[in-house]
């Protein structure tokens, strides 16, 4: 099986704080860490090559130089091989032309069977990435994956999770699938042995000009949407804390309830 | 040129080992208190992330890496448990692993890495006598030659991990005098196995803090070990187990940092939300004080230990003398557990009453840390170790 596995650096969510007058992030300082999505497709592209008994995984991401980290870090997960494309050209990119940028890579990388995205970045949580891959690859693509069951013959089943349960899919290559956190394994943390392998591992960075493709399909040139304003939205009703021991409280709180209609009493 | 930076696999390692303790140390560590013996899942889930190796040579099961990346795990461990017993663990085994390694037996290596590195078997420090603390050129228990053994008689006290050994298997490196008229050139450095070993008679003490790791001592009376347990030359073992001190000294020093910066984010957080006299207590003169001297001090202390061990590598590779590894060692291990110390102790204080009640988090922080201005050579030792390296053998305060 030949894996492409599409990975993001985003800052570490739970590390971010809200400017209290601007209700925008404040990103400085905050670290860089792999989108945890991404981790979860990593893993489970390493686990898919594992069971089919052959293959690689390579592992691709846009962004800055320093997100060399997150790809050193999905080598040290078990992936094969890492391609950077980071180019002042990709600057601005909005999911659309992210993904054309991806495509165009994936397809300069060759033949392939599977590619794995995360269901979302941390950072954005649009969720667009993965389907407008599958769409620019022109291949199907299946969303909210949480198991992936590989035959024999290399035929997927795939457990799609959705409001009421789950939707069981089966499914050949080529195919993108997109990641939930999984339920079957908990994520690795990768030891020093794999780190150090991971430093062996062949690392790419491809420019504008080696990844070819078309330039004004590029960053904020092809992309369709722009981000104004990123804020928090006040908010919109009155919060009032109940105070006292667990007695106090469910008084308190069943009064409210009542007064406001909100509890039937028989 | 001066460069502060890790190496791209210190990072990422640092990286998966704030993971690791996350998710396999943190929710553990609440059941620490009063164990008094560290549990085996823990040192398997250490064994199973590959510390327990970190720094052996590949050839015996580790991964033959740098101390400063053996230092990056001992601050990590030392945030995910500031009561310093998993941390006190890791080190231990760290040091007295890396000594084995350095001046081991073949046969010795062979035997014991594989189990040491799984997690299987334990290996410690036993120096400290009852009636000799730093004073190790006057101890009493003894070594001599039987035929192609060693035959051994004394008793070694305040001693971590010694029902760890018993219990689980293991031992401790150890030091006894061979040639008492040579003073410390008649000193034996050895592997001694606790588990199962005819002669050892274990004897346990409680600390008052890093309260999951036994500490205690044994008994030695006429314990027999092969000749493949002795550890470097006959009669040079007083010089050796000084690198594997102050290997156990640079990593103690990021330990101090390690649990002082966690309490210092507790108190950061509990300063901003805790309100007296109408106001966050953060906003007040008298805690910013605190708070920027204590912050500096610990980050001072983690340049210092990170400095001790960068040049502990160095003459590794033959680009640092021994005087160099000494003082910087002394400087970094001097100064740990005081500053550390003061730092947790200003946050218990700022928590008002709370702060002295076990309910807080960071009283156990400074019960841990506390150990170390005693623990593998006081505050009083490094203090003259940084003195003779000023002023010269010549002035050596106890000659």
């Amino acid at each position: 099986m030949k894996i492409i596995a599409c990975i993001k650096q985003v800052p570490d969510t739970t590390e971010v704080k809200v400017d209290p007058k601007t209700h925008t992030l404040i990103r400085e300082g905050v670290p860089s860490i792999l989108n945890p999505y991404d981790h979860y497709a990593v893993e489970e592209s390493v686990r898919i090559r594992e069971e089919s008994g052959e293959g690689t995984v390579t592992v691709i991401t846009m962004g800055p130089p320093q997100a060399r980290s997150s790809l050193m870090r999905c080598l040290a997960l078990g992936a094969d091989e890492a391609i950077l494309i980071s180019d002042k050209n990709f600057a601005g990119s909005d999911t659309w032309a992210t993904a054309y940028t991806l495509s165009v890579a994936i397809k300069k990388i060759g033949k392939f069977d599977l590619v794995f995205c995360g269901q979302q970045a941390i950072d954005g949580d649009t969720a667009q990435v993965g389907p407008e891959l599958a769409q620019q690859l022109g291949i199907p693509q299946v969303t909210y994956v949480e198991k992936i069951e590989l035959d024999n013959k290399n035929k997927l089943t795939i457990h799609k999770q959705t409001e009421v349960g789950y939707h069981i899919l089966e499914a050949t290559a080529p195919i993108l699938l997109a990641l939930l956190p999984p339920t079957s394994f908990q994520p690795e943390h990768p030891p020093m042995s794999s780190i150090l392998k991971a430093k062996k591992k062949p690392f790419s960075v491809w420019d504008a000009k080696t990844l070819g493709g078309d330039i004004s399909k590029f960053g904020l040139e092809g992309s369709f949407t722009q981000v104004i304003k990123t804020y928090t939205p006040p908010p919109r009703c009155k919060c009032e804390i109940i105070e006292g021991n667990t007695t106090e409280s469910a008084k308190k709180l069943s009064k409210i309830l009542l007064k406001h209609e909100a509890l039937i009493t028989r | 040129m001066v460069d502060y930076t890790f190496s791209e696999e210190q990072e990422l390692f640092r990286e998966s080992i704030k993971e690791f303790c996350a998710s396999e140390i943190v929710p553990k560590t609440e059941k620490l208190e009063n164990v008094r013996c560290m549990p085996k899942d823990i040192i398997k889930s250490l064994a199973s992330f590959e510390l327990l190796g970190l720094v052996i040579d590949p050839e015996y099961g580790g991964l033959g890496t740098d101390v400063v990346t053996a230092g990056i795990a001992a601050e990590e461990l030392a945030r995910a448990d500031p009561s310093c017993a998993i941390p006190v663990l890791y080190l231990v085994e760290t040091s007295w692993g890396h000594l084995l390694d350095k001046y081991g037996t073949e046969e010795a290596k062979k035997e014991l890495f594989p189990k040491i590195v799984k997690g299987e078997q334990i290996i410690g420090i036993a120096t400290t006598e009852s009636d000799i603390g730093s004073d190790l050129a006057n101890m009493k228990t003894k070594i001599s030659k039987k035929g192609e053994k060693y035959v051994i008689n004394g008793e070694k006290m305040y001693i971590s991990a010694v029902k760890e050994a018993i219990e689980y298997g293991g031992g401790h490196v150890t030091l006894a005098r061979m040639k008492p008229e040579l003073g410390t050139r008649g000193m034996c450095m050895f592997y001694l196995p606790l588990k199962g070993t005819k002669g050892i008679t274990p004897t346990y003490i409680e600390d008052i803090g890093r309260e999951a790791i036994s500490c205690g001592g044994f008994n030695i009376d006429n314990v027999e070990i092969p000749k493949h347990y002795l550890i470097g030359e006959e009669n040079k073992g007083f010089y050796i187990v000084h690198e594997g001190y102050e290997l156990a000294r640079g990593l103690i020093s990021l330990v101090c940092a390690g649990a002082a910066s966690k309490a210092l984010e507790n108190g950061i957080a509990y300063i901003k939300e805790r309100k007296a006299f109408g106001r966050e207590i953060g906003k007040y003169e008298g805690i910013q004080f605190k708070l920027a001297e204590n912050y500096v001090r610990i980050q001072a202390l983690r340049e210092l230990g990170y400095k001790a061990l960068w040049t502990y590598d160095r003459e590794l590779q033959g680009e640092a003398s021994r005087f160099d590894v000494s003082l910087a060692i002394a400087m970094a291990k001097s100064v740990a557990s005081k500053w550390a110390c003061e730092a947790i102790n200003d946050v218990m204080q700022w928590q008002g009453a709370f702060g002295y009640s076990k309910e807080c988090e960071d009283q156990k922080a400074w019960r841990g840390v506390r150990s170390f201005t005693l623990a593998e050579g006081s505050s009083e030792i490094m203090k003259l170790i940084i003195a003779r390296e000023l002023l010269g053998k010549e002035f050596l305060a106890y000659r």
